[in-house]
């Protein structure tokens, strides 16, 4: 390669991991706050489900 | 998010237009980001540096400056910034809102509207820190937009510790509100007070000029992107929330 | 006026019911309260004033082994904010301290008094505070860092940043403070809520003050837009707390 070249793209090699980083860190950071959302919504319908069991276990009770 | 105006308003919920809209808007939001992810790398030329001696033809140009790749980071950086802010705005909007009709939905809004506004901002923080690092060598710099984040993303964190201090419901509420405002408020003065004093003490490091067209429809597709990303994202933790709530409520009722 | 016509229709009628009082004859009885119960006790402007002295010994140990010079300027403006800041949290956390402890709060949220003179007349003994305490901290600080450097001829219109800031940090620190005595935690959160809110109000009275100190052409340049910022920043911020006051202190 030619030193002109080599010295037009010197940026490019040594910035890649950062930039490489931001992108992959946006969508850690939206992937983790879906996860969050998911299990919230997983914690929220087994709540869900006992509380029909015991609605259930009361009905029979009556 | 499904406002309407009349004698009875009408309270967000689950299923209302918003959600029937989220998954189309979802997918439009991923589609949008990827075609921006991809239209920053290989449509958009790279930004030129620092002048080399020489010219060399790259592609049909001529080139005669460095050219720079760390720059691809603002075209996600910018969009993720707006997205947060307008998060905060909305925030602000509902804590309005609840202040004025003290509906218990509109408290649930503004704290869901300001925790995508967290997320955002960590996701502005992160990209900025990445590209600071890179370009000026430093992983801080009390520049007056990483400053302004740093300030923004500390009166959210406050907010949630706020949150999570007071018990009495309507008290939350209320105290939850006027933070939301009065972020509102601090977070565009504190960027204009930074960013208008001279600093004849701390020179500021400006290395930036206009945007091209093509650059400004990169950043426009990928802020269109994130827009709908941010939509979605907040109209699921909506859902999860609601639900959350509906849950609990249904608990104390068996209890009773 | 309204207030004046009811006056003259009870006292016609000879009605025993009292004519409610105009809102800045509440606004100075609320303030005469504040201002005699601190100085029958004088506790939080002696406990502030003595916390002031230990922040100036902290900071002459965090300078002792750097022996600055001139450059001493150009910190100096910092240094003495970060003085106020912290002795105006320690404040800010004790003036609702007296209201919360004797249902005293709730006592004057049961008379009809006009939520913006409460507002306004917490917001006023705190700024009396806060002077009273700069007016003796102040000097103390030049006096014990006077070895360091000479400030330049300009250095008597720190005043003015001075007072433009303690007016906004009482303002928007009055309304934090009502929120944060009322959570658990109470101290921790005035200060996570109080710093990122009065950042830029800080920023603009720094510089400011350093421009003053250091003197020069940077007075010209930079004291005028610092200034004005803030006296900005105090404008909205006031505003907006007194608006939203009336929520926060009856929730």
């Amino acid at each position: 390669m030619n030193p002109i070249l080599a010295e037009i793209y010197s940026t490019v090699i040594p910035s890649a991991p950062y930039v490489i980083a931001a992108y992959a860190l946006i969508w850690i950071i939206l992937l983790v706050y879906v996860v969050i959302i998911m299990r919230g919504n997983q914690k929220a319908q087994k709540q869900m489900m006992l509380l029909e069991e015991q609605l259930a276990e009361l009905k029979a009770g009556k | 998010m499904g406002k309407s105006k009349g004698a009875s308003p009408k309270l967000p919920e689950v299923g209302q237009w918003p959600d029937k809209i989220a998954p189309a808007v979802a997918i439009a939001g991923i589609v949008l980001t990827t075609l921006g992810f991809l239209m920053a790398f290989f449509y958009v030329p790279p930004v030129a540096g620092a002048a080399v001696d020489g010219v060399e033809l790259i592609g049909g140009m001529m080139v005669a400056n460095k050219l720079l790749i760390s720059q691809k980071i603002f075209y996600f950086h910018m969009p993720v910034a707006m997205v947060s802010f307008v998060a905060l705005a909305f925030s602000c909007y509902y804590g309005v809102r609840f202040l004025m009709t003290r509906e218990w939905r509109y408290d649930t809004c503004s704290a869901i509207a300001i925790e995508i506004a967290l997320v955002f901002v960590v996701a502005t923080m992160a990209t900025g820190e990445m590209w600071t690092r890179f370009e000026w060598g430093v992983w801080w710099t009390w520049e007056p937009r990483l400053t302004t984040y740093l300030v923004l993303m500390l009166i959210v964190i406050a907010y949630f510790v706020l949150r999570s201090a007071v018990d009495e419901p309507e008290r939350r509420g209320v105290f939850c509100s006027v933070i939301a405002i009065i972020a509102t408020i601090d977070v565009p003065i504190c960027f204009a007070i930074t960013r208008l004093i001279p600093s004849s003490i701390h020179p500021v490091v400006l290395r930036e000029g206009g945007m091209s067209g093509e650059m400004g429809m990169c950043v426009a597709l990928v802020a269109a992107g994130m827009f709908c990303i941010g939509f979605a994202l907040y109209r699921a933790r909506f859902g999860q929330v609601r639900l959350a709530q509906r849950v609990e409520a249904m608990k104390e009722s068996l209890e009773d | 006026m309204a207030d004046r016509k009811k006056e003259k229709l009870q006292e016609s009628g000879r009605s025993a019911i009292c004519a409610r009082p105009s809102t800045f004859a509440q606004y100075k009885t609320l303030l005469m309260k504040d201002l005699k119960q601190e100085f029958r006790t004088k506790d939080m402007i002696v406990s502030m004033g003595i916390y002031a002295v230990l922040v100036i010994v902290v900071f002459g140990v965090a300078l002792s082994f750097a022996k600055p010079g001139s450059e001493f300027l150009e910190v100096s403006g910092g240094l003495l904010w970060s003085l106020v800041v912290f002795t105006s949290l320690l404040g800010l956390n004790r003036s609702f301290s007296h209201e919360m402890e004797n249902g005293c709060m709730e006592g004057m949220l049961l008379a009809p008094l006009d939520r913006g003179a409460v507002f306004l007349a917490k917001m006023t003994s705190n700024v009396v505070f806060l002077l009273i305490v700069e007016v003796v901290a102040v000097p103390l600080y030049w006096l014990f860092f006077s070895s360091y450097a000479t400030p330049a001829d300009t250095a008597w219109m720190m005043i003015i940043p001075l007072l433009v800031g303690t007016v906004g940090i009482a303002g928007i620190g009055t309304l934090l403070s009502t929120i944060t005595t009322r959570t658990r935690g109470k101290d921790v959160l005035l200060a996570l809520l109080f710093v990122p809110v009065i950042f830029p109000l800080l920023y603009a009275c720094v510089s400011a003050t350093t421009a003053v100190l250091i003197g020069g052409d940077v007075v010209a340049d930079t004291l005028m837009v610092s200034l004005v910022l803030a006296v900005g920043y105090d404008v909205i911020m006031i505003l907006a707390s007194w608006i939203l006051y009336e929520f926060v202190v009856s929730a």
